[in-house]
């Protein structure tokens, strides 16, 4: 069966680390969900702007799109901590605990490295972007570097909050992949 | 290596990561980045935050968080309790009357909200204790609430479908067409058997109508009304070509919160924070598997697995019916363990050649697709409706919720069979509204 909201918000018991970990992705969850609402609002004015009053549009289109691609990133490390990336947790459930332990250990250090790549190398993608002066080319010709700057800040709070997990799975301070025992 | 063997290797792999319980976007990253590791060496992997990123930059995106908000929105309101009570009161005469609003009210309920598990909790909430109250059986009640709760992927605007046009660069505008006269198709036969089963099993004598005065008729429509408006006015303005739904969803959302203020009262901070925070987890969550699904589907394309895959079925001598038989029992399996969205979006570049190339139309798959999803939210022993279900009624046996879901699973599968015989059920009205494709 999938798993979504299996467990309640990731713990941090009284660790100082996992405390600031928490703390981090709380306020990326917090600017990911205000970048939604902005996606919102700013696509109702190019609305109005379009079809009540008859003139036309330069940046917002682009402006929404970057917004939510942001908005995604940002909100990968928040989205963790709350448990909301679906998996499945069919194998992890029939596992007895040590096992399920061990399981969680090398799945998280699996992500861990898989979004260390991504990190890495959209940091270079970024540092290109921005060392080459590259622009969009569109009317607006934002500067790239701007929205591609979600790919390491993402990435980089997105692999913060998976190597929280880890600490959190080992130190025994939350349950392997949040599930209670039976 | 043979592009097939390695296909194979590819899905086992898949398989395996997907279920030591890592998410499905990082399990989606973890093959893709292995296997171009192997075979396409270490360099190949500084292309994989490009294809994420690039996934991600479109528009047409823009409309799944747009409708999550304005299902977010409703969801957070008494907007279920109170569709379910004025179809009560309206349909009360109607034999049977009770299970028909309920199932009704959730058609209504989750074609708005777009969410199983909410309408199941909305609905049921009232729906299941009154149900049996007025002496419908227990497999009915739990069984038409949790069937009624996933038709919200099938009906407009559904969130499914737009990721499915999005996944095959399909119409989202044909696609929502297509899931109409389905989804009344679905209700019709969830309908007949609830009705069918009540009379069989149920305690007739107490089923009656309860006598509504006009007045207490009316005074439930205005908190029904607007959202309703809302959506039928989200429609129009896509179907009448004034706007992307992108934008028109956008709209959507933002009167969808203004009515949730205002109707509802949802002025307090900490009430408007949970609808964005739920919105924006089920939006990230949607859209990281979108962009991870892009990466795999990259190194799908890449390694040439995808080509030979559809070069190879082309070269089968097989039924195309026995092709589709085999295409529903594959995405029946993975829909008991995947979410939707995610059989999708990985099925959905593999299949969409083979379908094609065998002759099928691939806005009546899209329909046959998600009716598979939809059954594989009630399946037991997996389907997560059935243990939402659970949750608010625990009076209710899980045996007896399991059981009285079967049947509903089987309407499903005579839906699509009709489906197969009479393609017209999904393709008449977008062709009729839209023009031939």
């Amino acid at each position: 069966m999938t798993g979504q909201t299996s467990g309640a918000v990731a713990r941090t018991g009284n660790n100082p680390f996992l405390r600031i970990v928490a703390a981090i992705s709380m306020l990326a969850g917090w600017m990911s969900a205000t970048m939604i609402l902005s996606a919102v609002l700013i696509t109702c004015q190019m609305i109005w702007i379009r079809f009540v009053l008859n003139g036309s549009t330069i940046w917002q289109t682009e402006a929404v799109v970057y917004l939510m691609v942001a908005a995604t990133l940002l909100g990968l490390p928040y989205v963790q901590r709350l448990r909301g990336h679906v998996n499945v947790d069919l194998i992890p459930l029939a596992l007895p605990r040590p096992l399920r332990k061990g399981l969680a250990v090398l799945t998280l250090s699996l992500s861990i490295a898989v979004v260390g790549v991504m990190l890495w190398y959209g940091s270079e993608f970024w540092h290109f972007a921005w060392s080459r002066g590259w622009t969009s080319d569109t009317v607006w010709a934002v500067r790239l570097w701007i929205p591609y700057l979600a790919l390491p800040v993402g990435f980089g709070l997105f692999l913060l909050q998976l190597v929280a997990d880890l600490v959190a799975v080992i130190l025994d301070i939350d349950t392997p992949f949040g599930l209670e025992d039976a | 290596m043979d592009p097939l063997l390695l296909g194979l290797i590819v899905a086992i792999a898949t398989i395996l990561v997907l279920f030591s319980g890592v998410s499905v976007a990082v399990g989606l990253l973890i093959v893709s980045g292995g296997f171009l590791i192997v075979f396409d060496g270490v360099r190949s992997l500084e292309l994989m935050p490009e294809i994420f990123f690039g996934k991600l930059d479109n528009f047409a995106l823009l409309s799944i968080p747009m409708f999550i908000i304005m299902g977010a929105s409703i969801a957070s309101t008494r907007a279920g309790a109170d569709l379910y009570e004025a179809l009560e009161r309206w349909l009360t005469r109607v034999p049977g009357g009770l299970v028909i609003s309920n199932l009704g009210a959730c058609a209504l309920f989750s074609a708005m909200s777009g969410s199983s598990p909410a309408t199941c909790a909305a609905i049921g909430k009232m729906g299941i204790p009154e149900m049996r109250r007025r002496g419908y059986p227990d497999s009915v009640a739990a069984g038409s609430i949790a069937a009624g709760g996933t038709l919200g992927i099938l009906i407009p605007p559904s969130v499914t479908m737009i990721v499915y046009g999005i996944a095959t660069e399909t119409s989202i505008g044909r696609l929502f067409l297509a899931g109409v006269i389905p989804g009344m198709l679905l209700v019709a036969l969830f309908m007949v058997w609830s009705l069918y089963q009540t009379w069989k099993t149920g305690d007739v004598r107490l089923i009656g109508a309860t006598p509504y005065t006009w007045k207490q008729k009316i005074e439930i429509l205005p908190r029904v009304l607007p959202f309703l408006a809302i959506i039928l006015g989200v429609l129009y303005a896509m179907y009448g070509g004034i706007a992307t739904p992108s934008e028109t969803a956008a709209v959507g959302a933002l009167l969808c919160l203004l009515i949730a203020m205002i109707i509802y009262k949802l002025w307090n901070p900490r009430a408007l924070w949970m609808v964005l925070r739920d919105s924006t987890r089920e939006s990230v969550m949607i859209l990281f598997i979108i962009a991870a699904a892009g990466v795999f589907s990259y190194m799908l394309s890449s390694l040439y697995i995808t080509q030979s895959i559809a070069e190879w079925i082309g070269t089968l001598d097989v039924n195309r019916w026995v092709l589709m038989g085999a295409i529903n029992v594959f995405l029946l399996i993975a829909g008991f363990f995947l979410p939707p969205v995610a059989v999708i979006l990985m099925a959905a570049p593999i299949l969409l050649p083979i379908i094609t190339t065998a002759g099928f139309d691939p806005i009546w798959f899209a329909v046959v697709l998600t009716i598979n999803m939809e059954i594989g939210l009630i399946s037991p022993p997996v389907g997560l409706n059935l243990y939402v279900i659970n949750g608010i009624a625990p009076e209710i046996k899980l045996k007896t919720i399991l059981y009285g879901s079967l049947p509903y699973v089987g309407c499903m599968i005579v839906a699509i069979i009709l489906l197969c015989l009479f393609p017209g059920i999904a393709t008449w009205l977008p062709n009729a509204v839209m023009g031939g494709a």
